[in-house]
């Protein structure tokens, strides 16, 4: 985990700052400089809505270093009330008591660790209302 | 003149786990071979394009001083990335090269070292990426997690069952017990895979292919070439070599229960070899993980669409069925070292039609065809093999 990324995605991860297009006014996440959909580079930054319902969702056994610590963990693809679909964790709940189209709302958590001495990487989860 | 493409030659090594061979070795062993069974000189080799998706994470990003010097090749060479998809990407650029009147034989290698890395750790951080790395792995999902959300999709829409997904490893296995090369040649009983632990609900721990060493070469030659030399072995025509993309997240598709990528691919592919997919006898798909050869089949119109399941578990696919699906035992069986998976595809192909296949020789090959997936399916490439006298 390199300090310049984590600094440099602050906005993305901290705030769920995306685009909004002036031109097409469709939102994006993560952010572009130019809009994904249009190609118009009069995008604004947008805050992504904060509620949506889980479309599809797994529990995590294997995984990548930083995250292996968290495991088994339960990842969900989130449609947002604003059309954004977003990848992200849930929790505060169980595995199995996870239905879809359930509601839920973001939440500010750890992420990801780099050992124990090692950089934290904060950014959005999700758990159920 | 038209310019076709010819494979002339073919070589692989066995797939599985080597922990005394080094990238070179592997290398080595598989040009070598397809240097000999296309029956040239190296120095006739006018470049070797290497198709590689793990050392770009790790120390030698650069294999292509270590492959052409293990080889003894003086030619220069390019490795090209793509994913999983890295050695159907180098296939493509060699296929391009030839195409274009540059070179009049290259070689194309695929070629990946991945005992040395463990699961649960680095080897899930590797295909990471070739998957959306900062907006889905690091926010929690990793390749298989993203197949699950595929599977999901699929079985929600056309009501495909586990049952069905734990067929297409089963007979993948069962066609690995044929194949010299495959990492794991025995059978394994569907129960195993319906009884396995779920590693990312509703994928078990057997369904995903597994990652191993392994390095594979052919040999590419012009029509011109072909007509002044003669080379001994039987040629093998490319009659199309297509690429499709899609979007690298899952998130910012409008659909998931297709690999759209797949779809213009093969679209091209058809329309480029003036075939359609009821010409295809035999295909060499990658499953990955199930669901990505339901897919396969459904996109590339083999079977139709939302019936991949179903059709499977009654043997269209099997081998001698109406189309033999992965005769080789796919990546599942013949174990996949991520850049050598899409070469040796393309051999399978090349032994079917050569009539070298042994014992999962499918009758009478005209034409067969390939698709190797890069991540989710961000990048599909489709390339049909039809035989030399076309």
């Amino acid at each position: 985990m390199e300090p310049p990324k984590i600094w440099r995605e602050r906005k993305e991860r901290y705030l769920g700052i995306g685009i909004m297009c002036e031109d097409c006014k469709k939102k994006n996440f993560p952010k572009t400089r130019i809009c994904p959909d249009c190609g118009s580079e009069n995008v604004k930054p947008y805050k992504i809505a904060e509620r949506g319902t889980l479309k599809y969702f797994t529990q995590i056994m294997n995984t990548g270093d930083e995250l292996v610590f968290n495991t088994p963990y339960v990842v969900g693809l989130v449609e947002l009330e604003d059309g954004i679909k977003v990848t992200a964790q849930i929790v505060d709940c169980n595995f199995k008591e996870l239905k879809k189209g359930m509601k839920l709302e973001q939440t500010f958590r750890v992420i990801a660790r780099n050992g124990k001495e090692g950089l934290i990487k904060y950014g959005f989860k999700f758990r159920p209302i | 003149m038209s310019n076709e493409v010819y494979i002339i030659g073919t070589g692989q090594t066995r797939f599985g786990e080597f922990f005394d061979l080094n990238i070179g070795d592997l290398a080595s062993e598989a040009v070598s071979k397809a240097i000999e069974n296309a029956g040239i000189g190296k120095n006739e080799i006018g470049t070797l394009f290497i198709g590689s998706t793990v050392s770009n994470s790790l120390s030698q990003s650069s294999i292509g001083g270590i492959c052409t010097r293990s080889c003894s090749l003086s030619s220069n060479a390019y490795r090209i990335e793509s994913g999983n998809a890295s050695g159907a990407a180098a296939f493509h650029h060699a296929f391009l090269s030839i195409k274009s009147g540059l070179y009049d034989v290259v070689a194309v290698l695929g070629i990946d070292k991945l005992s040395d890395y463990v699961q649960n750790g680095t080897i899930e951080k590797i295909l990471a990426s070739s998957i959306d790395y900062q907006w889905e792995y690091e926010m929690g999902a990793t390749l298989t997690g993203l197949y699950s959300f595929l599977t999901q999709a699929h079985m929600e829409k056309y009501g495909t069952t586990l049952e069905q997904l734990a067929y297409i490893p089963t007979k993948n296995h069962q066609n690995g017990v044929l194949n010299p090369k495959a990492q794991y040649r025995y059978s394994i009983p569907i129960e195993k895979f319906l009884n396995a632990k779920r590693i990312a609900d509703p994928i078990g721990r057997f369904d995903i292919a597994t990652p191993c060493d392994g390095a594979a070469a052919i040999i590419l030659a012009s029509e011109r070439y072909i007509e002044n030399k003669k080379p001994h072995s039987y040629k093998v025509k490319i009659l199309s070599s297509a690429v499709g993309s899609d979007t690298l997240a899952l998130q910012h598709r409008e659909k998931l229960t297709e690999l759209k990528a797949t779809k213009i691919a093969a679209n091209d592919a058809y329309h480029k070899a003036k075939l359609t997919a009821s010409d295809i006898n035999v295909a060499e798909v990658h499953d990955s993980h199930p669901i990505g050869e339901i897919l396969a089949i459904e996109d590339l119109g083999l079977v139709l669409k939302g019936e991949g399941g179903k059709t499977s578990v009654e043997g269209l696919t099997a081998l001698n069925g109406k189309i033999t699906v992965n005769p080789s035992g796919g990546l599942k069986a013949r174990g996949d070292p991520f850049g050598a998976t899409g070469i040796a595809q393309l051999i399978e192909i090349v032994e079917q039609i050569r009539g070298n296949a042994g014992k999962r020789q499918v009758n009478d090959v005209q034409y067969g065809l390939t698709q190797n997936v890069m991540g989710t399916g961000v990048m599909s490439y489709v390339s049909i093999l039809g035989r030399g006298e076309n």
